[in-house]
């Protein structure tokens, strides 16, 4: 039960640290960190919600399927963004590492570091189910492309003058014809 | 971050362009060249195409060829430095506000953290500021003393192929939605400047195909799509067809009828694409509705105008086109269906250009005897504020349960929203078409709403994930009244976000359609000697 308390009382330090570690991949992130409104800042805003509500979820060992909501939150975004796919999936991790810097450094909890496996495969668990939804996020993306171009948008630019087309198709076949 | 394993987690990672590492910028913005690879980056125009425009009375586009933005070598003319800044010295003397807006910045930064372009990137140099900043940096080195005198110190630059490419990159990464003017204390319309930076581009060749293209179809056909007048016309009465089919009712329109009291103009892609076609249905049904004396130019058969993204001559030459028609035709003014930016072109530049319209009357509704003296110089009238007054005086009959299917919520169209004031009117015709309608949050709509993420010609396929990202913001504020009202269906009144909006709701928020404000008129009408057939989708139901 000590873990439990623990994780209640450095929850916000342990996510603070995990958000900023999470935005500081982007280019100019101090924005990003400051701004809490999540409809001013959509990137910060759902990447601290989603990795908050996922804090909780790690800490009381709840099934993984439940991880599935918060970081489809954060995938859909990284997923579509300028990373690597490790880069992108990468920070999901950081909260083990955070979580036991956290711990050893409070001298009366220091030794629950050693109860942390539980907590850490969760996350091992959770990095996994974000590879799927970032793939998931990318084939996503392929089918917009396609139903887009299906949908005619190409035609702007890409489609030739029917009359054209009729005119080229006749010299055409009057050429096969006069070749005959 | 002096967390041991956390230092070498960000190192083991792939070394991408975003890297885990602190994010403390290590070099200057200035050393950081713009790099392009497939998918960061819009086709470049076609030769043909340049070819055509530069061939035309008036427009200039040379330098056409085939070139990559993925080359070193642009194939750029010779002399092209002199060409820019001769192009920039003569706009700064042309535009008082282009002279102004690169003095009086100081940098404030209210702008930094408005654009979507930034906010769903996390690039600096898509700050507003900092977007500027890439040509005011030219500009102070070459035409102020400050900066001739300090160089680098007082923020200037020389002018290189480099910068060059950094403006193509940054200046395609803006959809000129002036989000960032509504919070910047001296008033500066950045949207002026990246315009600016697209015309000083097209002076060396260097443009985009999904813009250059459409504006060559534009020019020669009338419309974007390029669609000849047979097959304007026969768009148009393929939908009067499905409209009779699903209400029995026989739509009397009519094609360059002179002496009509109304031509009525609209973008090109609401009678050609979905879901832009259901939009158009419902004008069709709300014109005969009202037994309204209009007629469709085959000639003058497109709203939009591309001209808008690529120079000013261009843009006079498309507009023009419209008025044009509507003196050769005779009528008394123009209706403008739900269109962006043709409305930015009308409120804010036609007068200068090709106005005022003095041959055409103030606008004068003959079923309501409404004076529209808003539109007392430009002759045209926004088909909302029209059906608006309608509502108001009572001439349509309207019910709400055939909008039973929507739960809607209101895109405030970047153009119609900030460049035009049109705001309540369409949530007027809201409160009377649907029974259930939600604003998304404060800071998302009206003057302060959320660009598609894909106006000013990037809507095209190869720069996917750049739209994905550009839209984010306004994708998150649709997220959250789906989240908590169950909203299914996104309205506007642009053509544009019809098409934007609908890819942008189907990576982050499928099922969420995207309509018209008119189609949700359309669905709720309800017509004289009317034969209706069971319509659980409305305009859309398939019978």
């Amino acid at each position: 039960m000590k873990l439990d308390e623990a994780f209640r009382n450095y929850r916000e330090k342990i996510v603070d640290r995990w958000v900023e570690y999470t935005l500081s991949t982007y280019k100019s992130s101090a924005f990003f960190i400051k701004e809490k409104d999540k409809f001013a800042n959509p990137v910060g805003g759902n990447t601290r919600e989603a990795l908050d509500a996922l804090f909780g979820l790690l800490a009381r060992n709840a099934d993984p399927q439940e991880f599935v909501a918060p970081l489809e939150q954060i995938m859909r975004i990284r997923a579509i963004q300028e990373f690597a796919a490790s880069v992108a999936v990468g920070p999901i991790h950081a909260v083990k590492h955070i979580t036991r810097e956290i711990l050893s450094k409070d001298k009366e909890r220091c030794h629950l570091v050693q109860d942390l496996y539980d907590f850490e495969f969760a996350v091992d668990l959770a990095v996994l189910a974000a590879f799927d939804l970032y793939m998931q996020c990318r084939e996503r993306l392929y089918q917009v492309r396609i139903q887009e171009i299906k949908t005619g948008n190409f035609i702007l630019t890409d489609s030739k003058c029917p009359t054209n087309l009729l005119k080229t198709n006749i010299q055409e076949s009057l050429k096969t014809v006069e070749n005959h | 971050m002096a967390v041991p394993k956390l230092e070498q987690l960000s190192k083991s990672v792939v070394q991408g362009p975003s890297l885990a590492t602190g994010a403390i910028p290590t070099k200057d913005w200035m050393d950081i060249p713009a790099i392009f690879k497939p998918g960061n980056y819009a086709y470049q125009a076609k030769k043909e195409k340049v070819e055509y425009l530069n061939s035309q009375k008036d427009l200039q586009f040379p330098n056409a060829r085939e070139w990559s933005p993925e080359d070193d070598d642009w194939k750029l003319p010779e002399d092209w430095k002199d060409i820019i800044l001769k192009g920039l010295k003569e706009r700064l003397d042309k535009f008082r506000s282009l002279k102004i807006f690169m003095d009086c910045c100081v940098r404030c930064g209210a702008c930094a953290d408005k654009c979507h372009f930034f906010l769903g990137t996390g690039d600096p140099k898509n700050m507003p500021v900092l977007r500027a900043e890439l040509l005011r940096s030219i500009y102070r080195n070459d035409f102020t003393l400050g900066g001739k005198l300090l160089g680098k110190m007082a923020g200037a630059r020389e002018m290189t192929v480099g910068v060059l490419k950094e403006w193509f990159m940054y200046s395609y990464q803006c959809t000129e939605c002036r989000r960032c003017s509504v919070f910047c204390p001296y008033g500066i319309d950045t949207a002026e400047v990246t315009m600016m930076l697209r015309e000083l581009l097209h002076l060396v060749g260097v443009g985009i195909n999904w813009i250059l293209e459409p504006a060559s179809n534009s020019n020669r056909t009338g419309n974007h799509m390029g669609l000849q007048p047979h097959t304007f016309k026969d768009n148009v009465d393929f939908l009067a067809d499905d409209v009779e089919n699903l209400t029995g009712i026989k739509i009397n329109h009519s094609f360059n009828r002179k002496g009509a009291e109304v031509l009525f103009i609209t973008p090109s892609a609401d009678v050609f694409a979905e879901p832009g076609l259901y939009t158009a249905m419902g004008y069709l049904l709300l014109f005969e509705h009202i037994g309204l004396d209009y007629t469709f130019s085959t000639y003058a058969s497109e709203g939009g105008n591309f001209g808008l993204f690529t120079n000013n001559e261009l843009m006079k030459k498309l507009n023009g086109k419209m008025y044009a028609e509507a003196k050769r035709l005779g009528v008394k003014y123009i209706i403008g269906g739900e269109c962006g930016h043709m409305w930015r072109v009308i409120h804010q530049y036609m007068d200068t250009m090709n106005g005022p319209a003095d041959f055409l009357e103030v606008p004068k509704s003959s079923i309501t005897g409404t004076t529209f003296h808003n539109a007392a110089s430009t002759k045209m009238v926004h088909i909302s504020e029209f059906t608006a007054d309608l509502i108001k005086n009572g001439k349509l009959k309207l019910d709400k349960s055939r909008n039973a299917h929507v739960k809607a919520t209101f895109h405030d169209s970047c153009n119609p929203a900030r460049a035009m004031g049109l705001m309540d009117e369409p949530r007027y015709i809201l409160d009377h078409v649907v029974d259930n309608w939600v604003e998304m949050p404060e800071n998302t709509i009206r003057e302060q709403t959320f660009c598609c993420g894909s106006g000013t010609g990037l809507n095209t396929d190869e720069i996917m994930e750049l739209r994905m990202r550009s839209g984010l913001p306004r994708a998150n504020a649709v997220k959250h009244v789906i989240d908590k009202h169950d909203v299914n269906t996104l309205s506007c009144v642009c053509a544009i976000d019809r098409a934007t909006l609908t890819s942008l709701m189907n990576y982050w928020n499928p099922g969420c359609k995207v309509c018209g404000v008119s189609e949700l008129v359309g669905n709720a009408l309800v017509m004289d000697g009317e034969n209706r057939q069971e319509l659980d989708e409305g305009l859309r139901t398939l019978v």
